[in-house]
């Protein structure tokens, strides 16, 4: 139980098109990220899901079973709210109960679910004080254990991490991760940081402008990117993008010019591209060092030089003017105005045409 | 201020002079907080305000309850003699307290009684009505700006115009009548039989004062987070239950700063009343200030310290009231805080 399929989902608000037809299948149990910049459409897709809004048009299953119509609350699915949602004036133990007081659960049953969702999530010794009372991290729990009591076929976590500190939101991320392993239940969350995109989920759906860029696991969408926009957005510092030519394909890979006329071989036969297409070539920053004496690399000269103990992040620029931001591992004496080359491994390249679709081939 | 930022001509001159106004006002100011200090500057500001205050309310009062320890109809303080409490014990110079008949001044109590029976209805009226109007114009409905601004407009009214056009409404010869008269129904008295009028003079004063408090509940309602409202669609719950679980506890707050002011506002009823009824009739429709006022200015015999009286003994009410609101903002300040 558990498995969510979205076809062709639209939402308008007025004139204003939000969604343009979604096809999504999540598996039972599956831990799917939403993710995207602001504005994508990502928490009006949970939404939609959720039954909070009616999509335009377009099909939500759950289970097989059709529930466009279907009120939120007969969908067998909780929700996380950013903002936590818990009513102020009532204690947590209240809280928790709230909805299953409203399914006229019996109180032994209420009590039981209770109980074992604060052991679950340590919430225990905070039951009889109200919201106000408590610390972030604290609401936070709370409000996922008000999902967690309703035994829901799915959870819908809409940015619940959002309003925590950096440190507690690694540990609560973590958390999160030993309680997908725990229920086992399907969880959708929505995210603009792709770093808790990439730590949680089992497939990460990538949107921009209501459209669905690229479904995958996190390590698919990092290593092979669909188009330019997921490659920028997934991994971070972001992807490089410097400019390059297509010198031709051949059976060692897909010949390339890069700007500063070096000729480099990817080791992948480029998809329908033709000798003399520009390119747009993508590389991570992680996947650079600095070159050695005479060998060849990516000229550029040094703008800042942040040390970071374990790495140093170089922010640069190459002739072209584009910038080009390196992460090279451990301490390197460098600094500002310097001009030296980054080497990298062709392999490590990744080509986009001008429409920024990936044209480097498998 | 231009869009690029910049001030324009005109505005870099005012600022100039702007700046010089307050480069020579900057130098007896500075001058006057090495001699006083901090705490003595706080009170060189507060001065204008506390001698406003003093002159129009403190002054007043203390005169008021002068006056009401002394007799006689002369108006000027000197003219008078000082009787100590006896305005007072005529007050309280009862047979039994629930029966006015009984009381030496049973208009008083009369009027007290009135007043408390108004209190009671009018606020308890107002504040459902106010609860109500508030619930439909934070909805989604067509129009919704002009209805909140409908619902305003008898705010704006002088209590004197509202209770001419309410009188106009329902004189014997009245819109009223004229109306129930062209449904084939009976025309009736409405302000010259007891009940009708004193509902009516009830009626009026939710009309002039719902909008007000209507506008409080709605800021209270509109600064519910619509999450809390998803989250309880999440959870199945009816649309009675979100309202008794979730709207009411959390508009809490601004009830009771509604039922305050509203308690205090409806102890103080007169004028529209008294335009409306004159009081009448008989004395069905009294209220307490229009007794102090009729004492004290408006009848032939008039006993101005009697009226004073009065109006301390009713100024007590009232600061019992507005303690009962500061407590309350207080005790939601405090809520607020956690």
């Amino acid at each position: 139980m558990g498995r969510i399929t979205l076809e062709k989902v639209t939402k308008s608000f007025g004139a204003v098109d939000v969604l343009h037809g979604i096809d999504l299948d999540i598996r039972e149990g599956e831990f799917v990220v939403f993710v995207g910049p602001s504005g994508c459409g990502k928490s009006t897709l949970l939404r939609q899901i959720a039954g909070l809004d009616k999509p335009t048009s377009g099909e939500i299953r759950i289970d097989g079973a059709l529930v466009n119509d279907v009120p939120a609350s007969d969908r067998g699915l909780a929700m996380v709210f950013q903002s936590y949602a818990l009513y102020p004036h009532m204690s947590v133990r209240q809280n928790l109960a709230f909805g299953l007081e409203n399914a006229r659960m019996p109180k032994a049953e209420i009590d039981a679910r209770i109980a074992e969702a604060a052991r679950m999530l340590e919430i225990g010794d905070y039951l009889e004080r109200r919201p106000g009372q408590l610390s972030g991290g604290q609401r936070q729990r709370v409000a996922i254990g008000r999902a967690i009591v309703r035994n829901p076929t799915a959870f819908l976590l809409d940015e619940p991490l959002s309003n925590l500190d950096a440190e507690l939101r690694i540990s609560m991320r973590a958390e999160l991760a030993a309680l997908h392993a725990r229920l086992k239940t399907t969880m959708i969350y929505v995210t603009h940081d792709q770093i808790e995109a990439m730590t949680l989920a089992d497939r990460i759906v990538v949107l921009r402008k209501g459209r669905v860029e690229q479904i995958g696991s996190p390590l698919e969408l990092y290593n092979r990117p669909a188009n330019r926009f997921v490659a920028g957005f997934i991994g971070a510092p972001s992807m490089n993008f410097l400019s390059g030519q297509i010198e031709g394909v051949s059976e060692a890979g897909t010949m390339l010019r890069l700007f500063d006329g070096e000729i480099v071989t990817v080791p992948r036969r480029a998809d329908a591209v033709q000798a003399g297409q520009n390119v747009s070539v993508g590389l991570r920053p992680q996947h650079m060092r600095v070159a050695h004496e005479g060998e060849n690399g990516v000229p550029v000269t040094i703008d800042m030089v942040e040390a970071l103990g374990s790495e140093t992040v170089v922010h640069a620029h190459a002739s072209t003017g584009e910038p080009v931001l390196a992460v090279l591992q451990g301490q390197h004496n460098l600094s500002r105005g310097e001009s030296l080359k980054f080497a990298f491994n062709p392999a490590d390249l990744h080509l986009f045409d001008n429409n920024g679709v990936r044209v480097s081939g498998t | 201020m231009k869009a690029n930022g910049l001030l324009s001509a005109s505005q870099t001159a005012l600022m100039a002079v702007v700046a010089r106004v307050m480069g020579i006002i900057d130098v007896p100011l500075r001058y006057l907080q090495r001699k006083t200090g901090q705490s003595g500057m706080a009170a060189f500001f507060l001065a204008p305000n506390m001698a406003i205050f003093a002159v129009f309310v403190l002054v007043p009062f203390v005169i008021n309850f002068v006056y009401s320890l002394t007799g006689g109809s002369a108006i000027f303080l000197s003219d008078r003699s000082f009787v100590g409490a006896q305005q007072y014990s005529e007050i309280f110079a009862c047979g039994n307290y629930l029966d006015p008949n009984s009381c030496k001044q049973d208009v008083f109590w009369i009027a007290a009684g009135n007043t408390a029976a108004f209190v009671v209805l009018q606020v308890s009226l107002m504040i459902v009505a106010a609860l109500i109007t508030a619930l439909i114009l934070n909805r989604e409905i067509i129009g919704r700006s002009f209805w909140r601004a409908v619902f305003f407009f008898p705010v704006l009214l002088s209590p004197v115009v509202t209770g001419l056009i309410w009188r106009w409404i329902f004189q014997r010869q009245g819109v009223l009548n004229a109306v129930m008269q062209g449904l084939g129904l009976e025309p009736h008295d409405w302000l010259t039989e007891r009940n009708s009028a004193f509902f009516a003079s009830i009626g009026v004063s939710i009309w002039a004062h719902v909008g007000f408090y209507t506008l409080i509940l709605l800021a209270g309602l509109q600064a519910i987070p619509k999450d809390l409202y998803e989250a309880a669609q999440m959870d199945g719950t009816s649309r009675q239950r979100v309202f008794w679980r979730i709207t009411l506890p959390l508009l809490m707050p601004n009830l009771i700063v509604v039922l305050v002011l509203a308690l205090i506002k409806a102890v103080q009823i007169f004028d529209e009343a008294f335009v409306l009824t004159h009081g009448g009739p008989g004395t069905s429709t009294m209220y307490l200030v229009q007794y102090i006022y009729e004492t004290g200015f408006a009848s032939e015999l008039r006993n101005p310290g009697l009226a004073a009286a009065a109006s301390i003994l009713m100024g007590a009410v009232l600061v019992v009231l507005t303690l009962a609101q500061m407590a309350a903002s207080r005790k939601n300040e405090k809520k607020g805080a956690r």
